[in-house]
């Protein structure tokens, strides 16, 4: 038995997670969020592996393979690393087996990805430079509202009469949101709009990738919006999104590329040891 | 010397747009000359055989604003020659008394009658290199070119050169060469302790810098880096190609090897180990110096294969030498040499299952994440699901 770390340093949060593999046998020990709050990423990690490894009773020494996702790669300690778009398929396989389709929603970028039953990453779509589908846009909007992050999921999932807001650029729906104030739309319809707005540009990414029916999970940092994924069903439900896809979350996403790096760690830890054979062989 | 410091000191020469090194081997003596050359391969033993700095251009990369230039060239032309005339316009090269523009594409030919108009009073050569591999045909016309180099440099520098000032250089070349070959087969074996950036950073050195110094800088720089305590990674083997003339931003370096890619060998600063092989010191030295480069000097895109059975093998033969995973093809924008050989060499990869993928640059390119995105995934794709 082995055991492996997966973490996904993301721009809001990092990511720790813990397994043991034994052959095609995985057990999740650990899970650990820390927020980064003006925080060093770097440091943060570094301390959350060792309460993680801690609390699973382990040391370093311990660990076959440490794997980085995310913005991890310049983490000194780390075995190797995996682009984030190859480790939140294969978390969101891990978490959901039935899914072909991720949505990774983090704060800089919202991302389409179209996998196979490996997690094997067959296409995928992002939200290039733009930041208007994305988690850091959400919380700059709370800001405006005078609201924190936590809140804003509850209080969308109260509008009666959402403002629709631009899904194009981040600097217009920032001055659309400015405008709404002003006129005294409440803060619900405010979000609401927001997250329609999101979901529309989410479904096209999707759509992008060739993806309009099966089961679709969002991952990432906005998987546990309870706004956005209302926003994401009743956007589906809309005839005019050409799409049937089943909007799953689950209580765990926001782990998905922690426990994708985690995963594909040991897988690679096996691979390796196979080269290394077969080297000593030939 | 540490390792860090020795890098530093590489960074420094490379972030010199002025060449204060250059310009200060030049004032320390009077009558010195220094002669510049753009890629991929000049004889920079006659250069030195003249008691002359060879300095290389390779134009203004990443930290030059292009202002003159521009107009110089179209828009479908790519940066090198544009950030060039730069340098020349802003007096950047003032000190420079030589320019050699040896025949890698049209480009750069055009650039030498720039220069000349530009600049009548510097000794400008449009530097032809023989494209017949025949020692009594392409040999003997490069010999005639050589000579031609030995007077011009001869009347810039006022005296003859002699049979013991060529040998002298040829053997300081060689040991240049040997060491160049140290460092590349090292950072082959253990790439975790070379970094790509480091070489590429130490290889850059090198055009500023005298060869004697910049050998003693590679001696230095093995010992040094044999100490350091650095982790290997689980990196995939890759190897880059297409960056021998307009060099990549040295942040694109670093965000290949980020991405998770080890890079094993490269194209990078190709006069440094062109010729692979040891230039007979004695005899006829033009003879030699042709000799070396019509038998033993390695394949790239401006240089004609008359073998027509290998040809674009040569790529999928340096995969296999150094134990490579995969092929990044990093061309500058608009760069007809790297560009037009790319689908030949993709062949020759697609029939040996080797992977790769390819992007373009330019020096000044400042995004880096589509960059990391696709060699990031690409190093997964390798890791994951290649069959070894």
């Amino acid at each position: 038995m082995i055991h492996t770390i997966g973490i996904d340093v993301g721009t809001g949060a990092v990511k720790t997670v813990l397994f043991s593999a034994d052959g095609g046998k995985t057990d999740w020990l650990v899970k650990r969020v820390e927020r980064i709050r003006k925080r060093d990423p770097y440091k943060l990690a570094e301390e959350t592996m060792n309460k993680a490894l801690e609390e699973a009773g382990l040391s370093v020494d311990d660990i076959a393979y440490i794997a980085t996702t995310g913005e991890g790669e310049s983490l000194a300690f780390h075995t190797g690393h995996f682009y984030s778009m190859t480790t939140h398929a294969r978390g969101a396989i891990y978490l959901d087996p039935e899914v072909r389709s991720v949505l990774d929603i983090g704060a800089l970028h919202g991302r389409a990805i179209r996998i196979d039953e490996r997690g094997k990453v067959l296409e995928y779509r992002m939200t290039s430079q733009c930041a208007s589908g994305t988690g850091q846009f959400l919380e700059n909007i709370a800001r405006y509202l005078g609201i924190t992050s936590e809140e804003i999921g509850e209080l969308s999932l109260e509008a009666d009469d959402p403002e629709v807001v631009s899904s194009i650029c981040a600097v217009l729906a920032e001055t659309d949101v400015i405008n709404m104030v002003s006129r005294s739309i409440s803060s619900p319809n405010i979000l609401k709009g927001i997250h329609i707005s999101m979901a529309q540009r989410l479904l096209k990414l999707l759509r992008a990738t060739k993806v309009t029916d099966g089961a679709v999970l969002l991952t990432g940092g906005l998987a546990l919006d309870k706004g956005l994924v209302a926003a994401m069903k009743e956007g589906v439900a809309d005839p005019k999104s050409k799409t049937t896809v089943e909007v799953r979350g689950h209580e765990d996403s926001i782990y998905a590329g922690a426990i994708g790096a985690a995963l594909w760690g040991a897988f690679r830890h096996e691979k390796l040891a196979d080269i290394a054979a077969l080297k000593i062989a030939s | 010397m540490p390792v860090q410091e020795i890098i530093q000191r590489c960074e420094e020469l490379f972030e010199d747009l002025s060449f204060s090194s250059v310009r200060a081997w030049k004032e320390a003596e009077p009558g010195r000359k220094v002669v510049g050359y753009m890629p991929i391969y000049v004889p920079l033993e006659i250069i030195h055989a003249a008691g002359m700095l060879p300095l290389g251009i390779l134009g203004g990369g990443d930290a030059l604003e292009v202002i003159h230039g521009d107009a110089y060239y179209q828009s479908y032309i790519c940066r090198i020659p544009r950030s060039t005339v730069e340098l020349g316009v802003t007096k950047r090269l003032d000190f420079v008394d030589g320019m050699l523009f040896p025949s890698i594409c049209d480009v750069i030919r055009n650039l030498s009658g720039i220069w000349k108009l530009m600049f009548p009073d510097v000794y400008t050569r449009y530097f032809d290199t023989p494209q017949n591999f025949r020692s009594d045909i392409g040999g003997e016309f490069y010999v005639n070119d050589l000579r031609e180099l030995v007077s011009g440099l001869e009347n810039l520098g006022g005296r003859k050169i002699s049979d013991d000032d060529l040998r002298a250089s040829i053997e300081v070349y060689n040991e240049s060469r040997r060491w160049v070959r140290k460092v590349y087969q090292f950072r082959s074996e253990q790439p975790w302790k070379v970094p790509a950036s480091e070489v590429y950073l130490l290889m850059r050195a090198g055009q500023t810098l005298p060869v004697e110094d910049h050998t003693q800088m590679m001696k230095d720089y093995l010992a040094a880096v044999e100490n350091e305590d650095r982790r290997m990674k689980d990196n995939c083997r890759v190897i880059v190609n297409g960056s021998f003339c307009e060099q990549p931003p040295l942040g694109l370096i670093k965000s290949i090897e980020l991405a998770g890619c080890y890079i094993v060998d490269d194209d990078y600063m190709m006069i440094n180990r062109l010729i692979t092989e040891d230039v007979e010191s004695e005899g006829d030295h033009l003879l030699n110096l042709s000799e070396a480069f019509i038998k033993h000097s390695m394949a790239f895109p401006s240089k004609f294969e008359p073998n027509g059975e290998v040809q674009g093998h040569y790529l999928a033969d340096i995969v296999k030498q150094r134990g490579a995973e995969g092929v990044i093809f990093a061309a500058p924008s608009f760069c007809d040499p790297a560009l037009l050989d790319q689908p030949m060499l993709a062949n020759v990869l697609d029939e040996r299952k080797i992977p790769y993928i390819a992007f373009q640059f330019a020096e000044n390119s400042g995004q880096m994440q589509p960059i990391r995105e696709q060699a990031g995934t690409f190093a997964d794709s390798i890791k994951l699901w290649s069959a070894a």
